[in-house]
């Protein structure tokens, strides 16, 4: 008797939970959606003039001319990429060889006061970053090259490297924790060395996980601003060089949507749109590509 | 049963003897002396010394928990990778290479004592790279690998099944293959001495059938040492047999000599229960 009116109370319980929890996971989804729509809303003007073709064709930009108002985005659009790519490319080996050095070299205990430090700098603010890039990085660029300001790709890349290692190096570590211990005895078993086990069979098994830290960071280095701002040079141009300034699509976004009017502003919600459509064509390749990592088919 | 076998009477004499015993290990690859191993402060095996002879296989039985593992992986120094584990006494090789030596080389020990596990673990690669990854290892060159990799896909009987599609994971395969590939790449190694660490007990009856002839095949050509929980099995195949038990919360040896012999008539009361089937 009492426990068939228990299993009833407990159903009804659980039923409510399922209503709760998928109102809340209805909000945070709504909230996406009317985060594009919002910016659809603010695009639309430019998109209704035919500003778009303008947004790709334009050699410069130039919104606040008079003269020759110009709106080319493709050379923040190269520089967002370009820095990203960089910071990346710098990231991303020393963020494994720390993972990797962490796993299988370092004691355990300094495996976990690395990842305490590592977590406190996912937090540190961009901000703080920015302003480290300005006052080290900016000025050592400077003294490598003289002729060049040392705001650049370089010193962007630098910086947002720096700030999405704790990323690829927690994701990594992740990625090596899990390789499954049969696996590790495996190696032992056939007398494999360290080196071989680490490279031949943990960063194959580990390989799907890195690759998820990596495109994480990737979305988080595009949508980077406030460091950015500070060490790129803010000069909107496609770089011939590692030492050129940028301005990548972010920092356009933050400088100008102050002061911007009528179509002008219409066109940064535009960028802001390109953006976020970037980071979710990333996202949705991250979870397309989730079912061949947990089947576990590494590669030949 | 195989009469040279029983004729050089590979009993162990020294079991409970304590310290001062000294094992002949005339005919034997494997010669350990007691052998302890530790967890922390648990003590899994206790003071085990055991012969185990050359191209024969040699059966360990007895109830779970009672450390045939913890013995087993000692032989090629797999302890080494469980944190807090600690393994006292002697393991010799024929040539006199001491296993526990602190400063043995780890790697070419093991390979020269292969292993083999009760789950199949091939590595999630392709079937080919499960043979050049430890074939490299060893200084093998890229062009005898292949030649390498077929003669013991041959002797595994899994030829045939594979060799079409060396490229392909080799987790795509059945577990009785994947456990013939582990064989194989233990074997391409050129090991003296293979242990399986209960082989079978992952598989289907039939694959079980497979690999348990394979190992039987193998007699004469390596030292084989099987830990198994099935008696039959080891009825069939063994040469040698060693039965564990716990005793003072430690697994000891309790019984060991020809498998005929044991089997038949064991000394030992529990293992003579355990073996009639009555108790374990
Ligand atoms: N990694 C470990 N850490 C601590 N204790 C362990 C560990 N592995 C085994 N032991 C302990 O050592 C003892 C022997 O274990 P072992 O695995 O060698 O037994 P076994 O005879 O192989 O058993 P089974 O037949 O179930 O495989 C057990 O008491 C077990 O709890
Ligand atoms: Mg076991």
């Amino acid at each position: 008797m009492t426990s068939s009116k228990n299993t009833s109370l407990s159903r009804s319980i659980d039923r409510v939970a399922q209503g709760i929890l998928g109102l809340l996971a209805l909000v945070s989804g709504a909230l996406v959606v009317l985060i594009v729509c919002f910016l659809f809303k603010g695009a639309w003007p430019a998109i209704e003039a035919g500003r778009l073709e303008s947004f790709f064709a334009d050699p410069k930009w130039q919104p606040g001319s008079v003269r020759d108002p110009q709106f080319g985005v493709v050379s923040m659009l190269v520089g967002s990429t370009l820095v990203t790519l960089l910071a990346v490319a710098l990231a991303l080996p020393v963020g494994v060889a720390g993972a990797v050095f962490h796993r299988f070299y370092a004691p355990p205990a300094l495996e976990r006061w690395n990842r305490r430090i590592l977590e406190l700098l996912i937090g540190v603010p961009a901000v703080v970053f920015g302003f480290w890039g300005l006052s080290v990085v900016v000025p050592a660029i400077v003294r490598f090259v003289p002729e060049s300001s040392g705001q650049s790709l370089l010193a962007g890349g630098i910086v947002l490297g720096l700030m999405i290692l704790p990323i690829i190096t927690l994701t990594s570590q992740a990625a090596l924790q899990a390789v499954p211990p049969a696996q590790l005895q495996a190696a032992a078993g056939l007398g494999l060395g360290r080196a071989r086990t680490i490279w031949s069979i943990a960063l194959p098994a580990a390989k799907g996980g890195i690759g998820t830290g990596v495109l994480l960071s990737l979305a988080r280095a595009v949508g980077e601003t406030m460091a950015v701002v500070l060490v790129c040079g803010n000069i909107p141009q496609i770089p011939t060089s590692l030492f050129d300034p940028i301005r990548p699509v972010t920092s356009t976004i933050a400088l100008e949507m102050g002061y911007a009017t009528a179509s002008h502003k219409a066109l940064l919600f535009c960028a802001g749109l390109i953006l976020v459509l970037f980071t979710a064509a990333l996202v949705g390749w991250l979870s397309f590509r989730r079912p061949a990592i947990d089947s576990g088919t590494g590669g030949a | 049963m195989n009469p040279s076998a029983l004729s050089r009477q590979n009993e162990l004499n020294c079991s409970t003897s304590g310290s001062g015993c000294i094992v002949d290990c005339g005919t034997s690859n494997l010669c350990v002396s007691e052998l302890s191993v530790f967890y922390r402060d648990h003590s899994a095996v206790r003071d085990v010394s055991l012969n185990i002879p050359t191209n024969e296989i040699t059966a360990i039985v007895g109830p779970s928990g009672c450390g045939k593992s913890s013995f087993l992986h000692s032989l090629n120094r797999l302890t080494d990778l469980i944190p807090g584990c600690r393994v006292t006494g002697s393991i010799r090789l024929c040539d006199g290479t001491e296993i526990t030596h602190p400063q043995a080389d780890i790697l070419s020990l093991r390979r020269r004592v292969g292993i083999v596990f009760q789950r199949p673990n091939p590595f999630p690669q392709s079937i080919r790279r499960n043979f050049e990854i430890p074939l490299k290892e060893h200084g093998w060159h890229n062009r005898d690998i292949p030649d390498r990799m077929e003669a013991v896909l041959r002797d595994v009987g899994l030829w045939d099944e594979v060799s079409d599609r060396l490229h392909k994971s080799a987790i795509a395969l059945s577990g009785g293959q994947q456990q013939r590939l582990c064989i194989a790449r233990a074997l391409a190694l050129d090991p003296e001495v293979i242990l399986f660490d209960e082989p079978c007990s992952a598989l289907d009856p039939i694959a079980s059938g497979v690999v348990e002839d394979l190992i039987h095949s193998l007699k004469g050509k390596v030292t084989v040492a099987i830990v198994t929980h099935n008696l039959a099995q080891a009825r069939r195949i063994a040469d040698h047999a060693a039965v564990f038990w716990v005793r003072d919360n430690a697994g000891a040896l309790v019984e060991s000599g020809p498998a005929a012999r044991v089997f038949s008539d064991p000394l030992d009361p529990d293992a003579a229960l355990y073996l009639s089937g009555a108790r374990g």
